[in-house]
């Protein structure tokens, strides 16, 4: 057994001496994906943003003047702008301003006679400033309707709760952190399948193909240590490495996740204007038996691939063969992670018998806090078979002299 | 001490063109023995089988028929304990170009089950032989490709081996890095250790051999001190021993 750890050592060594695959194994995944969910927020959200905190324009016909004292009133959310000329719904759909608001003639006449008057708006739906100006519209009239409403109340000395029988009171169930930990739970098998993969994939092929075409594996096996010791250090070594980098993938995306959601609270609490936002802590995202137990996961998933790797790594002459026979199992990975995104995914009744699928079901499942003890075992024991079969493989692989000195 | 008895080895492949499996039998019978405080050369012409033999001895490979002995140990059944005897070294092995010198000798030590700061002192004193000293902390991707083979000796022989198998060692090396080699060669000769060499540069042979067993097409021809060898096939040179048996197919 000491010469495994002989040989994992030289691996990391070796490793390690190369700063910048170091860089990118580790540190850029930390950095790289909350820059890019940073990024996304802020394209998505810094339009509405930006509108939201500007006045919406709109053009006001009022001839009896009933709704212009209270929407000038509203200095931060309207705008009264003159009419442009020509046709005005081109004007509209050119966007010189957001909305148009056409208040019938005889408005203060009918208001008077406690009839409706109509007040005609024109939208362009298609453009998120112009429902914005509506929505606006909306919540503006419907306070003057209670203001004028109140005043008939008063006169006629009727309670002022008579047109209200009812009072909803809404109040949100929703968890903000349950659903992002759900949405996690549906791209971290992803991330995890990939990861995982092209990790052990670059290591593995360094460190087998590699080191024939580098003539450097001869003066491994001329040592006295066993060959069963050299492949099982190699193995754990690619295992390694393949992990660290994948589960630094994994927490660079809930730092991404994070800011995410610290976004979402807050422009929730903007729009709503309330003060206390619930908070979001990487806590609340994954417990840490939800994250205890993926990574436990991880190690027959991470040494199954690993081992995968060495097989093919092995075998091959150079590291280009390598490759040209380890990158087809990229698509098949990417494949498999796809179809572990998808949504009804839960309701298949033979996926916790699907070898590797099992996995990202369960990893999913317990991120909804959904957790199953009888699959994970099961996805568990499976891919402990199928790594330990393929470590097999890769250790008679090495044994033959064939392979090792292919020509 | 290395006893060679009746060794056989061939392979198969596949011709690119006809695709039809072809056998080679690289190894056919081979018989020897080489003593310690004895340096014995193999020689051959290129495709001799001259490298099959001594990855059988490095336990390698396997022979398909045949027995080897090392130190009295059966190469195919302690094969472990054969490696921790042998310093092995061939033209198809470089060093981890990552590391140092220093860095590389320290890990093979512990490879060798050697304290890896015996290993470093006994990795040093080899290097200052070979006159490398100046670049033991260069990191070995900077270094030529003579410098390169100058770490893979002492990599080979930094765990004290009772044997020493050096398949061309001196490939690639100038005239006084190649002497300085051989130099090296006869110091372990002088310590008691058994040594084979194998290469196709006949005065070398001459110089530091004490028998020379001549590999044609897989057999062993001669097995005798050089001067010996020339006498039986009355020439002047070992050169001529090759253009003999290349003329006669053998005999
Ligand atoms: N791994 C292998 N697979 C197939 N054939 C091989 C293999 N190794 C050697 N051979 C064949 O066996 C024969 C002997 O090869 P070997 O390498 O032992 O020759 P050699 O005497 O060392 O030659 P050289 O002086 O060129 O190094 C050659 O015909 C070679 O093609
Ligand atoms: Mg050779």
């Amino acid at each position: 057994m000491k010469g495994v750890g002989l040989i994992f050592k030289k691996e990391w060594m070796e490793f390690s001496k190369d700063r910048r695959t170091l860089l990118f194994t580790f540190v850029i995944p930390l950095i790289l994906f909350p820059a890019i969910f940073m990024m996304m927020t802020k394209m998505a959200q810094g339009d509405s943003v930006r509108r939201r905190g500007q006045a919406s324009r709109i053009v006001l016909n009022d001839p009896g003047g009933v709704m212009k004292p209270f929407l000038l009133e509203e200095t931060k959310l309207f705008q009264l702008v003159e009419a442009p000329g020509g046709d005005l719904k081109q004007a509209l759909r050119d966007k010189k301003f957001d909305l148009a608001v056409d208040v019938e003639e005889d408005a203060p006449g009918k208001l008077r006679r406690q009839e409706p008057f109509a007040v005609k708006a024109m939208v362009d739906e298609s453009e998120s400033a112009s429902e914005l100006a509506l929505k606006r519209l909306k919540e503006a009239m419907q306070k003057q309707d209670q203001v004028w409403v109140q005043a008939r109340l008063e006169a006629i000395r009727a309670p002022k709760d008579l047109p209200k029988p009812t009072n909803l009171i809404i109040e949100k169930a929703s968890d903000l952190a349950l659903e992002m930990s759900k949405l996690l739970g549906m791209i971290v098998p992803y991330i995890l399948l990939i990861g995982l993969y092209t990790n052990a994939m670059q290591h593995g092929v360094y460190m087998t193909a590699g080191e024939k075409e580098r003539h450097t594996l001869l003066s491994l096996l001329s040592t006295p240590l066993p060959r069963s010791h050299v492949i099982w250090g190699k193995l754990l070594a690619t295992f390694s490495i393949g992990v660290l980098g994948t589960v630094m993938n994994v927490v660079g995306m809930g730092l991404g996740f994070l800011i995410l959601g610290q976004q979402a609270v807050g422009s929730e609490a903007a729009t709503a204007g309330a003060a206390a936002a619930p908070s979001l802590s990487f806590a609340s995202l994954a417990s840490p038996a939800t994250l205890g137990l993926t990574l436990l996961l991880l190690i027959p998933l991470g040494l199954f691939f690993s081992s995968i790797i060495l097989v093919l790594g092995t075998q091959a002459k150079n590291s280009r063969e390598a490759m040209t026979a380890i990158t087809p199992g990229i698509f098949v990975v990417v494949m498999l992670g796809v179809f572990s995104m998808s949504p009804g995914l839960e309701k298949m009744a033979a996926l916790p018998y699907v070898p590797v699928l099992n996995v990202a079901l369960t990893i999913r499942k317990l991120f909804s806090h959904e957790f199953v003890a009888w699959q994970y075992l099961l996805a568990f024991v499976m891919t402990s078979g199928l790594a330990a079969a393929m470590a097999w493989v890769s250790t008679s692989i090495l044994n033959r002299e064939s392979v090792i000195f292919k020509q | 001490m290395i006893q060679v008895t009746n060794l056989h080895k061939a392979f198969t492949v596949k011709d690119g063109k006809t695709k039809a499996k072809k056998r080679i039998e690289a190894v056919r019978g081979i018989s020897f023995q080489v003593n310690p405080g004895e340096i014995y050369g193999l020689l051959g012409p290129n495709g001799a089988g001259k490298s099959t033999t001594l990855r059988m001895i490095a336990t390698l490979m396997q022979p398909d028929q045949g027995t080897i002995e090392v130190c009295g140990l059966d190469t195919q059944k302690e094969g472990e304990k054969v490696r921790g005897r042998l310093g092995y070294l061939s033209t198809d092995m470089n060093v981890y170009e990552r590391f140092t010198p220093r860095e590389l000798l320290r890990l093979f030590g512990e490879f060798q089950g050697v304290d890896a700061t015996i290993a470093e002192r006994r990795g040093l004193y080899l290097l200052d032989k070979l006159q490398l000293t100046d670049f033991s902390d260069v990191k070995m991707d900077g270094l030529s490709s003579g410098q390169k083979q100058k770490v893979s000796i002492a990599r080979a022989l930094l765990h004290d081996p009772k044997v020493v198998i050096f398949d061309e060692p001196t490939t690639g090396l100038d005239v006084l890095t190649a002497k300085t080699v051989l130099d090296l060669l006869r110091v372990m000769r002088s310590e008691g250790r058994t040594v084979i060499v194998s290469t196709h540069v006949m005065p070398l042979v001459d110089e530091i051999c004490d028998r020379v067993g001549i590999i044609f097409d897989g057999e062993l021809y001669g097995d005798a001190p050089p001067r010996e060898i020339l006498g039986r096939y009355s020439v002047r040179t070992l050169d001529e021993v090759f253009f003999k048996l290349a003329a006669g197919g053998g005999r």
